[in-house]
C-alpha cells in the first residue's frame, strides 16, 4: 500500500525535516499545533494544521497517547511519524496506533519495548555475542544490591534508567561512599523523566567514544547498516557535535560493529530505521549500550555521507516495500559534521537561554545543509528542548569538512538569543579534535575554554558599548537632528537617535 | 544647529570601558575618523544591514554585533554570540569609582541565585552548616534536567529562601552564605 497521508506528531526542524520528504513522496501531511507555540515555524510546512491549543487534560500534547490516535482515526490520516523524543519509543502508543489500524512510522511495539528496556536490551545482545560491559544485566532492586554488584566489578560504576536516554537518570560513581545517595538520585531522576524509577549499573568505561550504527531493516527480515555516527562530544550525555564517519574506525572495524549492530537488530525482527549505539574504548574493543528505535536528531549526518533519505526509507518500510539496496550497495563518501545550535548560554553553564529570535540569517552553500524549526520572531519557550537548530556541513575529507563548518558557522547569524554557536568553534579550533584525538570527556577535561572569541572581540565589544554609551548622550544633549553634523555622522548613531525621537 | 561646542566635545570625548575582571578599554573620539582605542588609533566601522543585524567591520571581518542589555552605563554586548559586559565611565566617573571601590569594605555576604527558571525537588543543606566553594547545595530541576547548583563560596549557610517543591524564576535567591 502507498501511504497518502500522514500525521506529524512532534514540533521543531524533526517536523520540517519530515514534511520535507512527505512532500516529496506526494503524501498530505497534518501538524499539531499547541497552545505553548501557536505560531511555531513547522506549521507553515504542513498541509493542514491539527488545534490542540484547547487544553484537555494534564497530559502535554504530544504525549497524549488517546488525543494524538484519535485525531488521525478521526481525521482519516493513514500514519503516524512520531519523530524523536515524545512518544517515538513509547511501545504503548506504537500498539494504539496498531489497534486502531494507523500506521506507526517505525518498528514493532515489542521491538521498541524490548530494545527500549534496557535489561532485556542487553539480555539479547549477551545471548547473541555482541560484546556488553559487566554490571547487574537487570534493574536493581536496593542500594545494598548496588553496592554489592559495584563491589564485585570494581569503581567506577555508572547508573543507568533503564527505561532512559538523552543522559536522564545517569549517574557515575567512584567510590562506595556515594552509591546510596546516588541511587536515589538516579532513580529519582529516571522516575521524573520516564515514569519509571528502574535503574540498572555497570562498569563506567573511562573516557570511551560513543560510536553508533544506523540501521534499515524491512518487514521481510533485510538488513543494512549505514556506517557509524562518531557522537562523542557531549556534555552531561547530551550530544553537541556529531559526524560521519569516525575518525577512529578502520574497514574491519566497521564491518564487525555493522553486523553485530545487524545481529541485535534481527534478534527482535526490528523493521524500520534504527541506532545501535555502542562504547570504544583505548584498545577499541567495543561493548554494545543500547538501541534507539526512532529517528535520530543526528541521522541528518549519515544521510549526508550515503545520500539515503532515512525519512523515505522508514516512510517506504512502513509501507511494507523492501529495502532498495543490499549492504554491498551502501558507500560512504567523505565527511559530515553535525553542529547542534541550541539555544544556551555557554558562558553560564549551558544554561537554557529563553527569548524572541529577532532575525536569523543562514550560511548559505552546495556543502551546507541546514535542518532547522524556527525563523524570524520565533519564541524559544521553557517547554521544549533548547536544540532550534542543525547545520551540517560536508567535505571531501574530515579536514575540509572541519574548515567548512568553522566558515559556516561565522555566517550563521542569530540575533535575539544566545547559542551553541561559540561552543561549536570553539571544539572545531581545537587541536585534539581536528587529530582525531577525543572522546566523552573531551569537554570536560581538553576545553579549557567553552567558547571560542577571536583576539580582539573583547575590544570591539567595548567600542560598540561605549559607541552607544556616547550616542545616548549625544542624543539626550540636542531635541533635533542637526543635519550638518548629520552628513560626519555614522549611519548607524544615526538609526539609533531616529528610533529614539 | 548646535553652539560652539567643538571644545566641550572634545573634551568629553573619551571613555573608559572596564570590563567585569576589571580591564579598561580606553576609547577616545568614538564617532570620529580619529578613533583611538588604548592610545592607538584603529579603523572600526559599526554597520545596520538591510537585514535588521548590526555587525562591526574591522580589517575586512564581519563581527556579528548585539547589545543585548543597557541600564544607565552598564552594557552587555554579544560580539559574534560571545557576551561582554562593561561599565562605561568618563575619565573623571573612573576616578571616583576607584576611590570608592578601595574604601568599600568587602561583603561577606555571598547569595545563590537560580541560574534558571526552574522547580527545586531536593535541598541538600540546612542553616547552620558547613560548605565548601562549588559543593551543591539545591537540586533545580529545569528542562527535565537535575541541575545541581553549588556554593559559590566557602562559608556557612546563613538562610535558605526556598523549599522543596518551590517553583523559582531566572535570579531568585534560594541561599544565603557566610564567608
Amino acid at each position: 500500500m502507498r501511504i497518502k497521508s500522514l500525521l506529524i506528531a512532534n514540533r521543531g526542524e524533526i517536523a520540517i525535516r519530515i514534511c520535507r520528504t512527505a512532500k516529496m513522496m506526494g503524501i498530505k501531511t497534518y501538524g499539531i499545533k499547541t497552545s505553548k507555540e501557536p505560531k511555531a515555524y513547522y506549521l507553515d510546512f504542513v498541509d493542514e494544521i491539527i488545534d490542540f491549543c484547547e487544553s484537555m487534560d494534564e497530559v502535554p500534547e504530544f504525549l497524549d497517547v488517546e488525543r494524538i490516535v484519535t485525531i488521525a482515526k478521526k481525521s482519516n490520516i493513514e500514519a503516524i511519524h512520531p519523530g524523536y523524543g515524545f512518544l517515538a519509543e513509547s511501545p504503548y502508543f506504537a500498539q494504539r496506533c496498531e489497534e486502531e489500524g494507523v500506521i506507526f512510522i517505525g518498528p514493532s511495539p515489542e521491538a521498541i519495548y524490548k530494545m527500549g528496556n534496557k535489561t532485556i536490551a542487553k539480555r539479547i545482545a549477551n545471548r547473541y555475542q555482541v560484546p556488553l560491559l559487566r554490571g547487574s544485566y537487570g534493574n536493581l532492586k536496593s542500594a545494598g544490591e548496588a553496592r554489592h554488584i559495584a563491589n564485585k566489578i570494581g569503581y567506577p560504576v555508572i547508573f543507568k534508567a533503564a527505561a532512559g536516554g538523552g543522559g536522564r537518570g545517569m549517574r557515575i560513581v567512584e567510590k562506595v561512599s556515594q552509591i546510596e545517595k546516588m541511587f536515589k538520585v538516579a532513580s529519582a531522576e529516571a522516575e521524573e523523566a520516564f515514569n519509571d524509577p528502574s535503574v540498572f549499573l555497570e562498569k563506567y568505561v573511562r573516557n570511551p567514544k560513543h560510536i553508533e550504527f544506523q540501521i534499515l531493516g524491512d518487514k521481510n527480515g533485510n538488513y543494512v547498516h549505514l556506517g557509524e555516527r562518531e557522537c562523542s562530544i557531549q556534555r552531561k550525555h547530551q550530544k553537541l557535535i556529531e559526524e560521519s564517519p569516525s575518525p577512529v574506525l578502520d574497514k574491519k572495524l566497521r564491518k564487525k560493529m555493522g553486523e553485530d549492530a545487524i545481529k541485535i537488530a534481527e534478534a527482535t525482527n526490528y523493521y524500520n530505521a534504527g541506532t545501535v549505539e555502542f562504547l570504544l574504548d583505548d584498545d577499541k574493543k567495543y561493548y554494545f549500550m543500547e538501541m534507539n528505535t526512532r529517528i535520530q536528531v543526528e541521522h541528518s549526518v549519515t544521510e549526508v555521507v550515503t545520500g539515503i533519505d532515512l525519512i523515505e526509507m522508514q516512510i517506504r518500510i512502513a509501507q511494507g516495500e523492501k529495502l532498495p539496496f543490499k549492504q554491498e550497495d551502501i558507500k560512504l563518501t567523505g565527511w559530515a559534521i553535525e553542529c547542534r545550535i541550541n539555544a544556551e548560554d555557554v558562558q553560564a553553564g549551558f544554561n537554557p537561554y529563553l527569548g524572541i529570535i529577532d532575525k536569523i540569517q543562514y550560511p548559505r552553500s552546495k556543502n551546507i545543509r541546514i535542518d532547522t524549526g524556527i525563523t524570524d520572531l520565533s519564541v524559544v519557550t521553557p517547554y521544549f528542548d533548547s536544540m532550534v537548530s542543525k547545520l551540517i556541513v560536508y567535505g571531501e575529507t574530515r579536514e575540509k569538512a572541519i574548515n567548512n563548518c568553522l566558515n559556516a558557522l561565522d555566517k550563521f547569524w542569530i540575533k535575539g538569543i544566545k547559542t551553541t554557536i561559540p561552543f561549536c568553534k570553539a571544539v572545531l579550533h581545537h587541536r585534539k579534535f581536528r587529530n582525531g584525538d577525543f572522546n566523552t570527556s573531551f569537554i570536560e577535561k581538553e576545553m579549557k575554554k567553552l567558547h571560542y572569541e577571536g583576539d580582539q572581540n573583547e575590544m570591539l565589544a567595548a567600542y560598540l558599548a561605549t559607541f552607544d554609551f556616547a550616542a545616548g548622550l549625544e542624543t539626550d544633549r540636542s531635541t533635533y537632528i542637526d543635519f550638518e553634523q548629520g552628513k560626519n555622522i555614522s549611519p548607524w548613531v544615526l538609526n539609533k537617535r531616529l528610533r529614539s525621537l | 544647529m548646535i553652539l560652539s561646542r567643538k571644545k566641550s566635545k572634545d573634551q568629553d570625548s573619551e571613555y573608559i570601558a572596564v570590563t567585569s575582571q576589571d580591564k579598561k578599554y580606553t576609547i577616545k573620539n568614538p564617532f570620529s575618523e580619529e578613533l583611538m582605542i588604548n592610545h592607538k588609533k584603529i579603523d572600526i566601522k559599526i554597520f545596520d544591514d538591510e537585514n535588521g543585524f548590526t555587525y562591526i567591520l574591522f580589517k575586512r571581518k564581519k563581527y556579528l554585533a548585539e547589545i543585548v542589555e543597557k541600564t544607565q552605563n552598564k552594557y552587555t554586548v554579544l560580539i559574534n554570540g560571545v557576551s561582554y559586559t562593561f561599565s562605561i565611565e568618563s575619565p573623571i566617573s573612573y576616578k571616583r569609582k576607584k576611590y570608592l571601590e578601595k574604601n568599600k569594605s568587602k561583603s561577606h555576604t555571598e547569595l545563590v541565585a537560580a541560574p534558571m527558571p526552574g522547580k527545586i525537588v531536593d535541598l541538600l543543606i540546612e542553616v547552620g552548616d558547613k560548605v565548601k566553594e562549588g559543593e551543591s547545595l539545591v537540586i533545580l530541576e529545569a528542562m527535565k534536567m537535575q541541575n545541581e547548583i553549588g556554593s559559590p563560596a566557602s562559608g556557612t549557610v546563613s538562610k535558605i529562601f526556598i523549599k522543596v517543591g518551590d517553583i523559582v524564576n531566572k535570579e531568585d535567591v534560594l541561599v544565603e552564605i557566610q564567608r
